[in-house]
């Protein structure tokens, strides 16, 4: 662990990185290569509010901060995931990740802390659509981009060790 | 309907309004009407191939025949360059519901059926409709929602098909003579192999082998079926595919060898055995390969040297990037650029004159017939919208000779609002598709789903044979892209496992997510098997006052159902797939979200498409072929157009497309839609009268 990393560990975007890398089974250098860690990032901000997001990432934080310390997932697991107040965004999240889309709060969330405009079922953009993490994790591509090649559907099929 | 309406040409349109000023319009020549060689509604394959078949063999006649052909194509242009096109594939990729036309926007002028909109209209006991189902541009009138689409824009429904390119079997061509059932076309397999044989090498351009077609009804041998009397091209009569066959996929190699040696028995009427030997078949695809000596393929419009060949895109529905598979602005960028609308410049040699114009909605047939009389048509009527707030503009051309090309249900309703060509009564009867039935399991071991086109082979067994003189004949087509049609994946599936819905707890994440979703997508399939629907009168596209779109012009009524001999063969293809997924070693009935090896196939009360027979219930989809509303035929009294797709009423008109087909096989139909627009193409070119259009004015203010 270098200095420099440590000093980053409170930036809201490393944050939002190392909790992503905890959802999505992906690690940082895969995430990177979406070239989406911003877009998401800012979506989730857009999607749930800042207040909210810088709330969930304050936790998110810590939690990491623990199972650093303890080497394993429980306060991930405990704190954030399965927390009344963040569960609901993190599956949000997984599935933008995985999906490319934003699919809506429950009303249960949105009652306690509103909702916003954005809040309903769409894709995010094209991009995040060609680089849903669905695509890797079936050994596959996204369809209609990112095209393997002629012939490749006749080849045995792989997949990315995770 | 707009009542501003402004009209530039006379004719008989006299009784719309005519207001507003003349602008942006149609400018006819000396205050008469445009003329053309030949006028073409519809610019998609059907009127592409026929304006392409009719120029060239013209140019051979002598002395040599130059035509000037306007194509009247009611939806928006699309793309007729790479980049432009692009934007498409972009519109796909944002697109939530990633539906057949997702890709391709419709306009308010030209409004388009959308699966989306597929709902059931509800009926009385007395079984007529007492709601129908009018949220689309169809309106349903039941019992069934008719579960098709099209695209209305420049290029056709071939914007966004499969590719599938397989010939009728010759007793597809006489199915009343042979089992009892439907009628005989008036033309047969051997007559029409001729215009096959271009269809694959000069208009789709088509990747097969000849020795991999396993279909039964040919005395199996497919080299046999498939030989040429055209021994110029071919020696020996031996055919071979402009294009070697694409390679099947893992999927197919990995259930060939599972099912090697299986025979489906289906028990039928009066306890008779019927057996179907099993054999996995590489379809015939109008998708680019590797092209056999002496053919060229045809790369992506405005960009030949994208999509020479199949590079795995996995979206061929609905809509191939890269243009590897045909769709027809290929052919019509190729006629544009041929034979561009304008006076052969100093030292050209004169030749044909090809003028493409969108958003122009033909309105009405203008003709002499008198009922039960033959008559003329005098010219066709068209709206021209920009639906930037302005009137839409009419104008009336002329021509020699007029053929429609719309999409057989566009034909139809065109046709009828015309009062044009229907001294038989058929027009718009016996609407066809293929009902399918989608079987769905998940493998024991990763079979590669999610790769490669939507299909890359079949099981032919059951296409032809005995049987159907009780039941209707099916094709099966095995899908490469996992649960993607029937429930959704890989989307469902990832809701599936991340779960949470009720608790707000994701049940899944991280590497263990990651984990099971390559343990469990690759390892989905999905099979269709397709029915063949049979010719009834009482399936029909009407037209109702009450329903109009917002330029004025009818939405197609439908009446839909499927006949007890469509029915029966229901319980077939779910027996055959039980069979088939036993011998796979799937045989175990598992419902989501548990997921393990297992028969997924699940067809629930509620769905719109939902079928009962026999006390169970099934889900039929459409297949997207919509065929069969000016059946050809040689009796004028049942039938619309005779074997040239010529109108028996209005010998001047060409009725061309799926319309014309009085029965419809197992293969997806385009292939035959346009062995048969060739078949016309020629015939008009031999019957073009010999003088050349009157050439317009200039505009002048273009």
């Amino acid at each position: 662990m270098t200095t420099t990393e440590l000093s980053n560990r409170s930036d809201p975007i490393v944050v939002f990185t190392d909790l992503s890398v905890e959802l999505t089974g992906y690690d940082r250098v895969e995430l990177a290569g979406t070239g989406l860690i911003e877009q998401h990032y800012d979506t989730l901000l857009r999607l749930i509010g800042e207040r909210e997001a810088g709330h969930l990432l304050q936790a998110a934080a810590e939690a990491l901060d623990a199972d650093r310390k303890n080497h394993n997932g429980e306060a991930l697991r405990t704190r954030v995931i399965e927390s009344k107040l963040y569960g609901p965004v993190i599956i949000s999240l997984i599935k933008l990740w995985y999906l490319g889309s934003w699919y809506p709060l429950p009303g249960s969330y949105a009652d306690v802390n509103g909702s916003t405009a954005g809040d309903v079922e769409h894709v995010v953009s094209a991009q995040a659509y060609r680089e849903g993490l669905v695509w890797s994790a079936a050994g596959a591509h996204p369809m209609g981009a990112k095209a393997p090649g002629w012939g490749s559907w006749a080849e045995a099929p792989a997949l990315p060790s995770a | 309907m707009h009542e501003n309406l402004v009209t530039v040409s006379g004719g008989k349109s006299g009784s719309m309004k005519t207001t507003g000023t003349q602008t942006g319009g149609v400018q006819p020549s000396g205050g008469g009407k445009e003329h053309f060689d030949i006028v073409i509604v519809g610019g998609g394959i059907a009127g592409a191939t026929v304006a392409k078949t009719v120029i060239e063999q013209a140019a051979t006649r002598s002395p040599a025949r130059h035509p000037r052909i306007l194509i009247l194509e009611a939806g928006r242009a699309t793309a007729m360059s790479a980049d432009k096109y692009d934007t498409y594939v972009q519109s796909y990729q944002q697109a939530l519901a990633k539906v057949p036309n997702s890709p391709y926007p419709p306009t308010v002028s030209a409004p388009q059926p959308d699966v989306l909109d597929i709902s059931r209209p509800v009926m009385g006991e007395d079984g007529t409709t007492k709601i129908p189902a009018d949220n689309g541009y169809f309106v349903q009138m039941g019992p069934l929602p008719f579960g098709s689409d099209y695209a209305r824009a420049l290029g056709g429904t071939t914007l966004h098909w499969l590719g599938t390119c397989l010939r009728l079997l010759p007793n597809d061509f006489r199915m009343d003579t042979e089992y009892g059932r439907g009628v005989d076309w008036p033309i047969t397999y051997d007559e029409l192999k001729p215009y096959y044989e271009r269809a694959e090498w000069d208009i789709i351009g088509v990747s097969a082998d000849v020795g991999h077609q396993y279909y039964p009804g040919i005395g199996g041998d497919p080299a046999k079926y498939f030989k040429s009397k055209n021994t110029g091209k071919f020696p020996d009569g031996v055919y071979h595919f402009p294009m070697e066959e694409i390679p099947s996929s893992f999927l197919d190699e990995y259930l060939a060898k599972k099912s090697a040696g299986l025979v489906v028995t289906l028990k039928g009427d009066l306890g008779r055995e019927y057996t179907f030997p099993i054999k996995i078949s590489n379809t015939p695809v109008g998708r680019n390969s590797t092209p056999t000596p002496g053919y060229q393929p045809v790369g992506a419009v405005g960009n030949a040297d994208q999509g020479q060949r199949c590079e795995g895109n996995s979206s061929c529905i609905p809509i191939c990037p890269v243009q590897a598979k045909y769709n027809a602005l290929k052919t019509l960028y190729e006629l544009i650029v041929k034979y561009p609308d304008r006076e052969p410049r100093e030292g050209e040699k004169e030749k044909a004159r090809v003028a493409v114009r969108s958003q122009c909605m033909a309105s009405n047939v203008e003709h002499t017939q008198l009922p039960k009389k033959q008559g003329t048509v005098t010219g066709i009527t068209y709206l021209k919208y920009s639906d930037d707030g302005s009137p839409p503009v009419r104008a009336t051309v002329t021509a020699d000779v007029y053929v429609l090309a719309a999409n057989a249900i566009e034909n139809a309703t065109l046709l009828l609002a015309s009062k044009a060509a229907n001294s038989s009564g058929e027009v718009g009867r016996n609407l066809m598709d293929h009902p399918l039935l989608l079987t769905w399991g998940l493998l024991e071991d990763n079979a590669g789903a999610y790769r490669g086109p939507g299909s890359t082979s079949g099981i032919p067994a059951f296409r032809d044979g005995p049987h159907r003189s009780e039941r209707t004949a099916f094709r099966v087509e095995i899908g490469n892209w996992g649960w993607n049609f029937p429930e959704n994946a890989p989307y469902d599936t990832v809701h599936d496992l991340v779960g949470g819905a009720g608790t707000g707890t994701a049940q899944l994440y991280g590497r263990a997510l990651r984990k099971r979703l390559g343990e469990i997508l690759p390892n989905q399939f999905r099979i269709a098997w397709e029915l063949e629907q049979d010719p009834e009168p009482t399936n029909r596209v009407t037209i109702d006052e009450r329903y109009k779109d917002s330029l004025g012009m009818y939405r197609p009524v439908i009446h839909y159902d499927l006949s007890e001999y469509v029915r029966a063969s229901l319980p077939w293809a779910a027996e055959a797939s039980r069979q088939l997924f036993e011998r796979l070693g799937i045989g175990a009935e598992v419902r989501r979200p548990e997921y393990k090896p297992g028969d997924y196939t699940h067809w629930d009360a509620n769905d719109p498409s939902a079928v009962t027979y026999d006390g169970q219930t099934y889900w039929v989809r459409g297949a997207g072929h919509v065929v069969g509303t000016h059946r050809m035929g040689e009796d004028p009294e049942h039938s619309v157009v005779d074997g040239y797709q010529r109108s028996h009423d209005l010998p001047n008109l060409f009725i061309v497309g799926c319309g014309s087909m009085p029965t419809l096989g197992t293969s997806n139909p385009t292939l035959t839609m346009t062995a048969l627009a060739i078949r016309t193409g020629d015939h008009i070119a031999a019957q073009l009268p010999t003088h050349t259009a009157a050439q317009p004015k200039e505009k002048k203010d273009a």
